[in-house]
């Protein structure tokens, strides 16, 4: 118990300063990334690339902020991959390929997105499981479900829903819109309304929170709700970009989806959450995975990638290395980690 | 100490002796029923007498094309009276569980299994266990290394060089003064693509360049990992002439990548699916481009059924010991078959197969 106060307090501490240090960090490694991907190869930036690398980004970051407001609790959510493939299946099997039903189906999709942030609510926020063990469970129980309506088959898109996901206004893909859109509800609710503020609050020290009064239970309960809902758009947002999606298409959007939480600078261990570095290390994420692509290297690169970045992202964010540095002389680490702890 | 060392020695030779004739048994093992072939009267030749319970397990059954394929299995299955129980399991694309899968319907006592093994060579030791345990164990398609008689009874394979080989005939007659080829294929490693860019490699003169990874871009057979690749694939290469793709429906989000770029489709190879010929078929008013197409191959599970059924029932074991798909569509010569769009139908239907399409229509309903 001693332990997790004494870890909440460094990050309180430092957290205002590290809001910047997100937005720099991965600000600065976004343009020198394209950069780079100007020189090593052009085709890389080109219109084409780009107009295969940004929609993919956008369900990244969409899926990204729904992982933050989770991670910003200090929890973690594994059922990504069942939650996005659920919303696929949903969305390409009830309409079957008949447009008019495309209502229905995202009703549908929806209130399975709520129960399943329920239960993951109820299991974490309510009584208390650890959350890797609670989402783990929860994502079999929505491969469960997904089975069960598409026998693990989806049906083809229907044509509204492509035009939708998949299309493009102006030149721009359309889900860059929706992430846009997403990303500005996020911050809008989390940064401006008193209802976010709270949450922060309570990511940040629990129990300071409890005993300022805040309801924690039901915060961290809809915090589960909330990103359900957001992976779910992305789910039907993947649906529309393919035609025929697997229904097991989330599995590749877990790992990544944590990196780019990790790389906008929200600590794993709960507090302030910042949305706008997550969806740019979103971008940065696929664009540097576009780029391995087009360089030709191996497919094998991708998944590497992806890891790198996680552990870059922990690393630069929530490890503290100055505690830790200061810890290793052992005679004076006795007087300087309390000092740190306390500052 | 010594009494005891003694009762010691002797337990662990006899454990070992019991071991050592455990192995000896199992060599020169023989599956199945022994004895004369025996005929199930108005069932086909391969359907013995003996009462079976048939297993049919899928590494990754997470698409239409395994859903038409088990499907066209238990068909094929139930052609012969004697299968009196079928089971299904899905390894989900973890080999984990395709494993645990494959020990799994051993104990259960499945007197014969037919496996597709996804994972290759890692679901092996698994398929060898089966086979000793006196299973009928038929892996087919992929092929998953060891031997027949030593780790399976047989291996069904399909002749994915005799695809590469139709594909590569229909390259040098429709794309004749050579060109660049980008081959799409299944997951990095796997077997069918790489045999497949082999034969291709040997049967098309070097004025026929392969652009992108070889031997060949990996894809996973997944739609969206499938787009991802060609936009890349379209931006760094200015021409590409023709498109080789083992998995042809999966291009069909990808292929509109062209005209967004103010390019022209380029000519197809691949294997057939309902949504891929309707996609030709919308493109011609606007951006027409050759296809031809080979049979997916839905039907390679039947002969594999055929041979794991005949062993274990005791019918006659069938001749054949790979899958010959023919070509299906060939958009240029409209020989067997123009390209075949089924509009009324939904677009992950195979009219290739032997299961008509109207049926496969209503799998996994």
């Amino acid at each position: 118990m001693a332990t997790t106060l004494e870890q909440d307090r460094p990050q309180l501490a430092a957290g205002r300063t590290w809001a910047s240090k997100g937005l720099v960090t991965i600000g600065t490694a976004t343009v020198i990334l394209f950069v780079l991907s100007a020189l090593l190869d052009r085709a890389s930036v080109s219109g084409t690339s780009l107009s295969g690398m940004l929609p993919i980004a956008a369900v990244l970051a969409i899926a990204g902020l729904g992982q933050m407001l989770v991670v910003q609790q200090g929890g973690i959510d594994l059922s990504v991959p069942g939650a996005i493939s659920l919303a696929l299946v949903v969305i390409t099997h009830v309409p079957d390929g008949d447009s008019s039903k495309l209502g229905v189906a995202v009703l549908i999709a929806l209130v399975l997105a709520v129960a399943a942030g329920a239960l993951n609510g109820l299991l974490i926020g309510t009584m208390g499981l650890n959350p890797i063990i609670a989402t783990l469970g929860a994502n079999a129980v929505l491969y469960g479900v997904n089975l069960q309506i598409s026998g693990g088959r989806p049906r083809i898109t229907t044509r509204l829903m492509g035009d939708i996901g998949g299309g493009s206004t102006l030149g721009v893909p359309n889900s860059v819109f929706f992430a846009i859109a997403t990303l500005g509800l996020v911050t809008l609710v989390v940064k401006r309304t008193v209802a976010g503020r709270r949450f922060e609050a309570i990511g940040a020290n629990q129990r300071a929170a409890r005993a300022a009064g805040l309801r924690v239970r039901t915060h961290r309960t809809a915090t589960y709700v909330w990103a359900q809902l957001l992976y779910c758009l992305a789910g039907i947002l993947v649906a529309g970009i393919t035609s025929q999606p697997t229904a097991f298409a989330g599995d590749t959007f877990l790992l990544p989806s944590i990196a780019v939480v990790v790389l906008g600078g929200t600590s794993l261990l709960g507090g302030r959450g910042f949305p706008l570095p997550t969806v740019i290390a979103a971008v940065f994420l696929q664009q540097l995975v576009q780029l391995v692509t087009v360089l030709g290297f191996s497919a094998a690169i991708s998944p590497l990638v992806q890891a790198a970045a996680l552990a870059v992202g922990v690393s630069l964010y929530t490890i503290d290395w100055r505690s830790i540095l200061a810890r290793r002389p052992r005679p004076p680490a006795a007087a300087g980690a309390p000092a740190a702890g306390t500052g | 100490m010594r009494s005891r060392t003694t009762v010691a020695a002797a337990c662990a030779s006899l454990v070992a002796s019991m071991a050592l004739a455990a192995c000896g048994s199992s060599g020169g093992q023989s599956n199945g029923a022994s004895g004369p072939v025996t005929h199930v009267k108005g069932a086909p030749s391969w359907c013995g007498t003996k009462k079976i319970t048939l297993g049919l397990l899928d590494g990754y059954g997470g698409n239409s094309w395994r859903l038409v394929t088990t499907a066209s299995g238990k068909d094929e299955a139930s052609k012969c009276p004697s299968v009196t129980k079928f089971r299904y399991a899905d390894g989900q694309g973890d080999t984990q569980k395709a494993i645990s899968d494959i020990k799994g319907m051993v104990s259960s006592g499945v007197d014969a299994m037919v496996v597709f093994p996804d994972a290759g060579k890692a679901v092996l030791p698994a398929l060898t266990d089966s086979f000793k345990a006196g299973v009928v164990t038929v892996p087919y398609r992929v092929f998953p290394g060891g031997k027949a008689g030593t780790n399976y009874d047989k291996w069904i394979g399909d002749d994915f060089a005799n695809d590469a080989v139709n594909w590569s005939t229909w390259i040098k007659q429709n794309v004749p003064n050579g060109g660049n080829i980008l081959f799409l294929g299944g997951p990095a490693g796997n077997s069918q693509s790489t045999t497949e860019y082999t034969t291709l490699r040997k049967n098309l003169p070097d004025s026929y360049k392969f652009i992108g990874q070889t031997p060949f871009q990996p894809t996973n057979w997944d739609p969206t990992k499938t787009q991802q690749l060609l936009t890349a694939d379209i931006a760094k290469y200015p021409k590409i002439d023709v498109i080789v793709s083992d998995f042809g429906p999966t291009l069909v989000s990808s292929l509109p990548l062209f005209a967004k770029s103010g390019r022209s489709i380029p000519a197809l190879a691949t294997s057939d699916g309902n949504s891929l010929s309707c996609f030709w078929q919308d493109q011609q008013a606007t951006d027409p481009f050759k296809m031809m197409t080979v049979t997916t191959g839905n039907d390679n599970v039947r002969l594999a059924v055929d041979y794991a059924v005949a062993k274990a029932t005791g019918g006659k074991i069938p001749t054949a010991d790979s899958f010959k798909g023919p070509v299906f569509e060939d958009s240029v010569s409209q020989q067997p078959h123009g390209v075949q769009c089924r509009k009324d139908l939904p677009g992950d239907v195979y009219l290739s197969a032997e299961m008509p399409g109207d049926q496969q229509a209503k799998l996994g309903k």
